[in-house]
């Protein structure tokens, strides 16, 4: 979860400072000799975040990519044999129809998610600057519990709710008098399992969303809202003239942030219905796990792994490109 | 410009994090000491889910600390997921020292390398094991595991039910199954059966009783067999058999445990192992006077249906350092004593046919018999394990036909699938 925090400061960050104070800018780079050991500060700061990336993070990256030309299986694997076999882990996953069929479908789910939880998040968000102090309280209260529940119990929770004979979603519906709805199996079709881990990771995402925005109005100063009403400018007119120009860049960094926490999940999917029914609902992350894990087949499973990661940075490249901008026009 | 390289390292870390494929490496170590004292060494064993009744346990824990001097220590493992969890024990620098294996899976892990090779032990007590039972373990002219214990699912059946719908005798035939699955729906409340649609050990025993085959050999490769006639006859026996019950088309027996569900005392019956009768009294005492047993009915009086006959081997890991103690360990649990013990507890067939006298007067075991003696297993060739990894393609071939799919669609659905698994490179 450090990767959260990192995530807020190189994306969110600079645009805030920019909207907030543009002041301070002038002194960092004006000064003309700093003395040497104020130079070396920052980054004495900055070694143990990156000795912990790179232990992490950089190692097992350097391994798995290693891992994704060898031919390994359970016989290397227990024998600690090393079989290189350059690009086969690649051109044999690029090759399979099915590869392609996940890239879609992951692709898909994720816009489906992340449109959703942006949109329901947004709204909450707004609506948090505009309760009165107790509700407010409240509703934080009741978010912050759904974002600080762990995975596997709130997947658990789910689990039970939608279960097919002791569930209570099918006991409700069936007091409310839907009685066809008494043994419905949920799990049964794909777009009903992926309804299902549709609402968990929505329901699980939308507290973050919705309080970084509120955080984000509060960034606004009153004197625009009132010079715009003098201005003759409607609740609407308001909005997107004043409101929504403040939370642009934070609506960036979440639905970035979204995309990548969507697009890699694999907890909630895979304990619903462990990609099934007949590997229909396996997004990316899965399949890496079931071919790679799941099969035996590990240099298999870090090529998948690898091809993620790309196509990730494909999906997020727009959001990349204008971060990088972002970075060279404030230099 | 650095702090754009900066940014770019920060974000690539953050989608690095997607991939989580570790693979560890321990060091190699093929050494295997010879201990003259044992000890203050303890020897770790993995045994399987209800594989090991707490009275053994203490007595084969009693007699193997007072011969060698060494502890004991048994580690409880359960079946889903096994195979993965095997691999990478016996890929670490300190495995467990004996581990159960799955007579179906012990060919596939014999492959590896990741098992001692225990011929040795074979000759000096292994003279009258079972071959049939012991033949699962051979790979190369090697036997790389010791026969254990078999056995297979019986029905067991809930008396104070059968007695409420008026039912007083054990059906002889499948017919006559039906027939009282039937009796049982319309007079009383009870959820005549409980039978999942991927029960496949179920499915399977089936496929040997109609004479099929779930590979064929293609050349010198094997094949799926799925879409074969006689496949497609078990399946819809198989399909009969759930339309009595209203479990889950898409789950397994394990999920939620079939006993469990039966130990309510609102099913008839359910078709499980031995072992099972034990879960279902754990979970609720007052079932247990109600238990009874018999073999599955076939399709004659003549010859119950067949089943597959479920197996556990004991092997020792290949990096374990304590091959002489685990060979203690496996010459005192296999022994005649033990090997007893253990059939006349759990109602097991043992390894030899000798010891069979221990099973006189288990209802369990009389129930098991007749079946076994038509029984048979999964394809026993190293390719066969992968098949059985989750998500396992034969799981999905039921849940597609108990949904409404032809049986011949519902095997072409999966067939590639399974092929593919049966032709991956060890």
């Amino acid at each position: 979860m450090s990767v959260q925090t990192e995530g807020t400061d190189t994306a969110g960050g600079p645009a805030v400072r920019k909207a907030r104070v543009p002041a301070p800018r002038g002194e960092t780079p004006a000064p003309g000799t700093p003395s040497r050991r104020g130079a070396a500060a920052p980054y004495l700061l900055l070694l143990p975040a990156l000795l912990a990336t790179v232990v992490f993070l950089g190692w097992p990256l350097v391994k798995n990519g290693m891992l994704s030309f060898q031919n390994l299986n359970p016989r290397q694997l227990i024998q600690h044999l090393t079989e290189w076999n350059g690009f086969d882990n690649y051109r044999d996953v690029l090759s399979e129809a099915e590869f392609w069929h996940v890239v879609e479908r992951s692709v898909l789910f994720t816009a489906a998610n992340v449109v959703l939880i942006m949109v329901l998040g947004t709204l909450t968000g707004l609506l948090l600057a505009r309760l009165g102090k107790r509700m407010r309280l409240l509703l934080l209260v009741g978010l912050v519990l759904a974002w600080a529940m762990p995975p596997v119990a709130a997947t658990t929770v789910y689990q039970w709710l939608f279960a097919q004979r002791f569930g209570v979603v099918n006991w409700t519906l069936d007091r409310l008098g839907w009685h066809s709805m008494a043994d419905h199996n949920w799990l049964s079709s794909q777009f009903s399992t992926f309804a299902v881990v549709l609402l968990l990771l929505v329901w699980g995402s939308v507290p973050f969303v919705a309080i970084n925005l509120y955080a984000a109005t509060t960034t606004i100063p009153r004197e625009l809202y009132e010079a715009a009403s003098l201005d003759g400018a409607g609740a609407w007119k308001s909005f997107t003239s004043v409101t929504l120009p403040f939370l642009r860049p934070f609506l960036y960094a979440t639905t970035f942030l979204e995309v990548i926490w969507i697009f890699k999940s694999f907890t909630q999917i895979f304990a619903i219905n462990e990609g099934g029914p007949d590997r229909l609902t396996e997004t990316l992350p899965i399949y890496a796990f079931v071919e790679g894990v799941g099969n035996q087949h590990f240099g298999v499973g870090a090529a998948i792994s690898f091809l993620t990661i790309l196509v990730l940075l494909v999906i997020t490249a727009y959001y990349l490109r204008m971060a990088l901008k972002q970075e060279e026009d404030e230099l | 410009m650095k702090r754009k390289l900066a940014a770019a390292i920060v974000i690539a870390g953050m989608m690095v994090s997607v991939s989580a494929c570790g693979g560890d490496d321990g060091d190699d170590s093929g050494k295997n000491a010879g201990p003259d004292s044992f000890k203050g060494q303890t020897l770790t064993v993995w045994a399987m889910d209800g594989s090991t009744p707490d009275q053994w346990v203490k007595d084969v824990t009693a007699a193997f600390e007072k011969k060698t001097g060494a502890k004991l220590k048994f580690e409880t493992q359960k079946w889903d997921g096994i195979q993965q969890k095997i691999t990478t024990a016996l890929s670490e620098s300190n495995p467990p020292d004996v581990l159960e294996v799955g007579n179906t899976q012990t060919p596939a892990y014999a492959v590896t390398g990741g098992l001692a090779d225990l011929s040795d032990l074979k000759s000096e007590i292994g003279a009258d094991w079972t071959p049939s039972v012991s033949q699962s373990s051979v790979y190369d002219g090697k036997q790389y595991a010791a026969p254990w214990y078999f056995t297979s699912r019986v029905v067991i059946y809930n008396k104070k039910i059968w007695a409420k719908a008026g039912i007083k005798d054990i059906p002889k035939t499948r017919d006559e199954f039906f027939k009282d699955l039937e009796t049982i729906g319309k007079k009383t409340d009870a959820e005549p059966l409980y039978l999942p649609g991927q029960n496949w050990y179920l499915f399977d025993g089936m496929i040997i009783g109609q004479g099929g085959d779930l590979v064929k050999k293609e050349g010198d490769k094997y094949v799926s067999n799925l879409g074969d006639a006689k496949v497609a006859k078990a399946m819809e026996v198989y399909k009969k058999f759930q339309s009595y019950s209203k479990a889950p088309k898409d789950k397994d027996e394990a999920n939620p445990q079939q006993a469990e569900v039966f130990a309510k005392g609102k099913t008839g019956a359910f078709i499980g192992m031995g072992w099972e009768a034990g879960t279902a009294v754990t979970a609720n005492k007052a079932i247990e006077k109600d238990l009874g047993y018999f073999p599955i009915p076939g399709e004659t009086a003549a010859k119950p249906e067949s089943v597959f006959l479920g197996g556990s081997n004991l092997a020792v890991a290949q990096g374990s350092k304590k091959q002489a103690l685990a060979k203690e360990f496996l010459k005192i649990a296999l022994s005649d004593q033990y090997e007893g013990e253990l059939a006349k507890l759990n109602g097991v067939i043992p390894n030899k046919k000798a010891l069979e006298s221990n099973l006189k007067g288990n209802a369990v075991a009389e129930a098991i018999a007749p079946g076994a003696a038509v029984g048979g297993t999964t394809p026993l060739i190293p390719e066969w394990g992968a098949v059985e990894n989750t998500p396992n393609p034969i799981k999905a071939y039921m849940t597609a036909v108990l949904n409404g799919k032809s049986p011949a669609d519902a095997a072409k659905q999966v067939e590639a699938e399974i092929n593919k698994r049966l032709a991956q490179e060890n």
